[in-house]
């Protein structure tokens, strides 16, 4: 039995090959994004043992946010040269130090900006190596990294204009000293570097001298590094902990690989939405053979083969086929990962060395695992199928109806009406379940209406059929579509899940520009934004000084300023919140905030206000006491006043004396109003000078920023639409795959209808026309769902007063419907030219 | 080839099909087989031939090569004033919806096609229109007047083989070639389908070259060729049943001879 199995399937080697290649498509996605996350992490994984390779010991604050992180000081540093210690280095240092260009005198942009304080011998750990120059001994000198010079534009002994995001201004130094990395390198991974005197970087960093945030020790010959660390932390000041070099390696990796890891999680869903697609098409091939072979398992079981061995034996081939592509995919997926790794890492100029390809077990599992998994499941129905086939089908044709599609679509309801609840939950309810329920919701949705689209499949197919089956020709293609309608489904179905979610993508996003460009184009006093680097994490460092603002008030014809900052690292009543900090007094001018209850006013210090939505959730009313925590800090704010919650303004807003418990104090945005007659292109070109010391800032009128932020969400989209490919190509093969085994199924047929007269171009035209409303069915039922979809989605985001309206993406969606008419000519090419070649005579004659 | 018969195969002529020292090689070496020899033949005009001969006699390729579904090897073939060898597949294409009209032993038809519609498909794909006052003669000399809506799966092989036939009829053309159309039918059906293509040659003057192997199927023809090895060995006209049985023994006893000879 296992035998007739096996030899089955070298027989129908060339049928199963698309179901191989949609297999290796899928577990080649996956495997590739995992490697790529390995030996990224690997390559960082080295950047961090360089960094750390002569510490032996580190010692950090418990808990370093917020604004008056505890500090180690000159005699702390004494105290802590323990017995075994070589070298103490005290750690100053800050991030978002940016230095300009001194040819176009713009902010120098790199993957990170590093900034430390260095004292006179320099580097004692031996890390950074002098190259040219003196170490910077007085506060006017900074040593800068090769990287730094090159970026910059700028030599020894030239000056440097260089941001200091603590002061939130720019101030010149000369620079003293070039300097690189050990192994001769200009920088760790493309980052700028700035070395300040000593005394200098504490001032600028910290406000004070003699203080560091942390420290560094290497220990002397013979002495572990876990020893050094217990003689350490027993002379450790509260609020600190030791970790060795290898922890704080490890840590720094492990903190790096999170954040590879979102990026392969992200890579994995749209592997899995493929390998999903693929199930679709491995079904199909299975289903077709099986029906094709009925003969030959009726002989089977005529001959004495139970049930369970037909079963078997269809599984076995599934087993094999799945292992094959799960090996071939495997192989390509550590190509690609390979090829992506070292292209992502020319692009983002990290210069480190490779840490080697890293093809972890969870690769080759998960490869497995999906390969062979996603075939079984898909050959499953048809292996039930095939041990159905009564023996005395191998004596007579037994003709098989048209079965009912009603079991069928009451099973894809029973799907569809789960699906749909756990979405609108999903989408009502915020928890950390989320994304999950919404996963699953989406997953039953798809399956159910995979499975009613058989039922679709008859009048949209006859519909679309009358626009484009002209000619004889044309109408036996349609016949053709339609007269297996769930074969014909199953393969749309599969064209159907990817352009569902770029549908959905689309519109989702067209809802969010239309509902900005309402919300901003609205009757606002807001004339000017300035805002800062959309790429910076909001915490204060990145943004502009908002006393600059001053002078923008000064600028003829502006009549209100108002800046905001922003934090994340805080929270109210206990929960996480994102909170912001403007004069509310202004805020509610600019943006016509309606008053619910209290007063809009400008805020003292420990007042809030919040938006109605919240109030009335957790039941607060003014001149309750709320617990606000920035930071470090917790202190309790009064609740002064409650405003009506907007797409433009919601949630919590404090006071400006509330910035002072913030990390950084730079402001996150800051908006202008203008007299009513005022010259917003020139006003826009007179604050852009005020902010041009202020890296990244951007300053534009409202257009201009409702143009910039759509262009992020087609970017969005776009993003979406190539990592949705794959599932695309895996779709576009279903395609081929059904065409090719009906061709073989009708190869009578096409004989038939060229004996009586069909020409070669009738033949092509009539299998185009298949494929064309294969994939126009798929793609319609697609746009359809995705517009579901986002309906639902945009609803809740109204709900929540985050968008306004819901728009369809017009121009996305016909384009959509014009590539899937592409993508079925495409589709049919091969087969088509194979079926315009049988010989009529043999064809006639087919078996 | 002489150039006289190259000039007649290429004038308008009595017959409605015509062979010229066909020849059909398949393979080559030690596979090889000849599958016809030199075949010369006519197939007269608004009669009913027959083709026959043993399994292997080269009768199927003959008429394959007739209807030009087969290439020759050498030889030339017509059907009306058409010369089909060395036709493209555009001119193929145009001689079958012009000029043949096939009925097989499978049946072949369109599953998807109701009973009408597989009677029409010719003329749809060649874009001509039926002539209603025809259709309704062949509808109504087939029987099938109340089975037109029906799928091929809904008709029994008679049905079905009397839809072929009318699919055949039609479109009127040069000649219907027919390829054991009764080999899948019980006894009935096939003297319905039988009568039923002698009518439409006697009462509508269509040419039908007709291959079996059943002399009963063979006496309701005008003239049965006999082939052998592939090559025609003879032919009788106006047959009957008998004589056609006759003339296949002593072929038989004329093959037993070759063979002990060979």
């Amino acid at each position: 039995m296992i035998k007739a199995s096996l030899r089955g399937l070298l027989h129908r080697k060339l049928r199963l090959t698309l179901a191989v290649v949609a297999i290796v498509l899928s577990v080649g996605f996956l495997a590739g994004s995992i490697v790529l996350g390995d030996t990224l992490n690997a390559r960082f994984s080295g950047l961090f043992r360089t960094v750390n390779e002569n510490v032996a010991v580190q010692v950090q604050p418990n808990d370093d946010r917020g604004e008056t992180p505890p500090m180690l000081t000159d005699a702390d540093l004494a105290n802590l040269k323990v017995d075994g210690v070589d070298k103490v280095v005290g750690d100053v240092s800050a991030n978002g130090v940016i230095p300009f260009r001194s040819d176009t005198g713009k902010a120098v942009t790199a993957q990170a900006t590093l900034a430390m304080g260095v004292g006179p011998e320099g580097d004692q750990l031996g890390l950074v190596e002098k190259r040219r120059g003196e170490w910077p001994v007085s506060s006017g000198d900074v040593a800068i990294s090769a990287n730094t010079a090159k970026l910059a534009k700028v030599g020894l002994n030239d000056e440097i204009k260089i941001f200091i995001p603590r002061l939130g201004e720019t101030r010149t130094y000369r620079v003293s000293a070039i300097v690189g990395f050990a192994g001769g390198r200009d920088s760790l991974a493309g980052e700028t570097l700035i070395l300040f005197q000593l005394d200098h970087a504490q001032q600028l960093f910290y406000n004070k001298s003699g203080v560091y945030a942390g420290a560094s020790f290497s220990a002397k010959e013979g002495v572990s590094q876990a020893d050094l660390k217990k003689r350490i932390e027993a002379k450790l000041p509260k609020g600190f902990k030791a970790t060795t070099g290898q922890e704080a390696t490890e840590e720094a990796s492990n903190a790096a690989a999170d954040q590879f890891g979102v990026f392969t999680i992200i890579l994995s869903a749209f592997a899995g939405i493929a390998a999903f697609v693929g199930i679709f098409l491995i079904y199909n091939t299975f289903n077709i053979i099986v029906a094709q072979r009925s003969r030959e398992l009726a002989l089977l079981r005529a001959m004495g083969a139970s049930w369970g061995q037909v079963i078997g034996a269809v599984l076995l081939e599934a087993l094999i086929v799945g292992g094959v592509g799960a090996t071939l995919g495997l192989a390509a997926g550590i190509g690609v990962g390979v090829g992506a790794e070292a292209w992502l890492s020319n692009a983002l100029e990290i210069q480190l060395p490779s840490g080697g390809v890293v093809v972890s077990p969870w690769a080759v599992l998960w490869s497995y695992v999906v390969g062979v998994i996603v075939t079984v499941i898909a050959a499953f129905i048809p292996a039930i199928k095939a041990s159905m086939v009564p023996p005395v089908a191998a004596m007579r044709e037994v003709v098989r109806p048209d079965k009912s599609l009603l079991v069928l679509s009451i099973i894809g309801a029973a799907f569809v009406v789960p699906g749909a609840a756990l979405l609108f939950w999903a989408l009502t309810g915020i928890g950390a379940l989320t994304a999950l329920v919404l996963g699953g919701g989406v997953l039953l949705i798809f399956i159910g209406v995979a499975l009613l689209s058989p039922l679709l499949a008859k009048p949209v197919v006859r519909l679309v059929g009358a626009l484009i089956g002209r000619g004889q020709a044309g109408k036996l293609g349609v016949r053709n579509a339609l007269r297996n309608p769930r074969r014909t489904a199953v393969t749309a179905a599969a064209l159907m899940i990817g352009v569902t979610l770029i549908s959905l993508a689309a519109t989702v996003a067209q809802s969010f520009k239309t509902s900005i460009t309402e919300i901003l184009g609205g009757d606002f006093g807001v004339e000017v934004m300035i805002q800062a680097p959309p790429t910076a994490p909001p915490t204060g460092e990145a943004g502009f000084n908002p006393q600059a603002l001053e002078k923008v008030k000064q600028l003829p014809g502006v009549t209100d300023v108002a800046a905001w900052h922003i934090t994340i690292d805080s929270s109210l009543e206990g929960q996480p919140a994102f909170l912001a900090a403007t004069d509310v007094a202004v805020a509610q001018k600019m943006w016509k905030l309606e008053t619910i209850s209290g007063e809009l006013r400008t805020l003292g210090a420990q007042e809030l206000v919040v938006d109605h939505k919240m109030a009335e959730a957790a039941k607060w009313k003014v001149g309750d006491k709320l617990d606000v925590g920035i930071g470090r800090t917790q202190k309790q704010y009064t609740l002064v006043g409650i405003y009506k919650a907007s797409p433009t303004v919601q949630g919590p807003i404090l006071g400006m004396p509330a910035v002072d418990d913030f990390a950084g104090k730079l402001a996150y945005q800051g908006f202008v109003s203008l007299e009513d007659n005022a010259d917003v292109a020139a006003t826009v070109t007179k604050v852009e000078e005020i902010m041009k010391d202020y890296p990244g800032v951007t300053v534009g009128d409202m257009s201009a920023y409702v143009k910039q932020t759509g262009q992020v969400f087609d970017f969005l989209v776009n993003a979406i639409t190539v990592l949705l490919g794959v599932a695309l190509v895996i779709a576009l093969l279903g395609i081929i795959n059904t065409l090719l085994l009906s061709i073989v199924e009708r190869t009578r047929e096409l004989g038939l209808v060229r004996a009586i007269g069909l020409s070669r171009g009738g033949v092509v035209r009539m299998i185009g026309v298949e494929s064309v409303l294969i994939a126009v069915f798929g793609c319609l039922l697609g746009v359809a769902l995705g517009i579901g979809l986002a309906a639902a989605a945009v609803k809740a985001l109204i709900d929540l007063e985050i968008m306004t309206t819901f728009a369809l993406p017009w121009v996305n969606l016909v384009t959509y419907v014009g590539v899937a008419l592409i993508f079925g000519v495409i589709a049919a090419l091969w087969p088509a030219r194979r079926a315009a070649k049988l010989n009529v005579l043999d064809a006639i004659a087919y078996e | 080839m002489s150039a006289a018969t190259l000039c007649d195969m290429n004038s308008p002529m009595n017959a409605a099909a015509r062979a010229v020292d066909v020849w059909k090689v398949y393979g080559s070496g030690e596979a090889q087989v000849i599958a016809l020899r030199g075949v010369s033949l006519e197939v007269e005009r608004g009669k009913y031939t027959a083709i026959m001969g043993p399994s292997g006699s080269g009768k199927s390729t003959l008429m394959h090569c007739l209807a030009g579904l087969d290439s020759v090897t050498r030889g030339q073939v017509a059907v009306g004033d058409t010369v089909v060898t060395g036709l493209s597949d555009s001119g193929l294409t145009k001689l079958r919806r012009e000029k043949v009209g096939f009925v097989f032993q499978q049946f072949n038809l369109l599953p998807t096609l109701t009973a009408e519609e597989n009677i029409l498909l010719p003329l749809a794909i060649a874009g001509r229109k039926a002539d209603p006052d025809w259709l309704k003669t062949v509808i109504d000399t087939v029987g099938l007047g109340d089975r037109l809506k029906h799928r091929p799966s809904e008709l029994s092989g008679g049905q079905q083989q009397r839809v072929a036939c009318a699919r055949a009829l039609v479109s009127r053309p040069e000649v219907i070639f027919a390829d054991e159309p009764t080999g899948n039918l019980d006894s009935r059906s096939g003297a319905d389908i039988l009568g039923f293509l002698r009518r439409s040659v006697s009462e509508f003057g269509q040419t039908i070259v007709m291959v079996t192997h059943d002399a009963n199927a063979a006496s309701y023809a005008d003239r049965v060729i006999f082939l052998a090895d592939g090559r025609i060995v003879d032919e009788i006209t106006a047959p009957t049943a008998e004589a056609v049985l006759d003339k296949i023994k002593s072929l038989d006893v004329m093959a037993g001879a070759d063979n002990d000879q060979g």
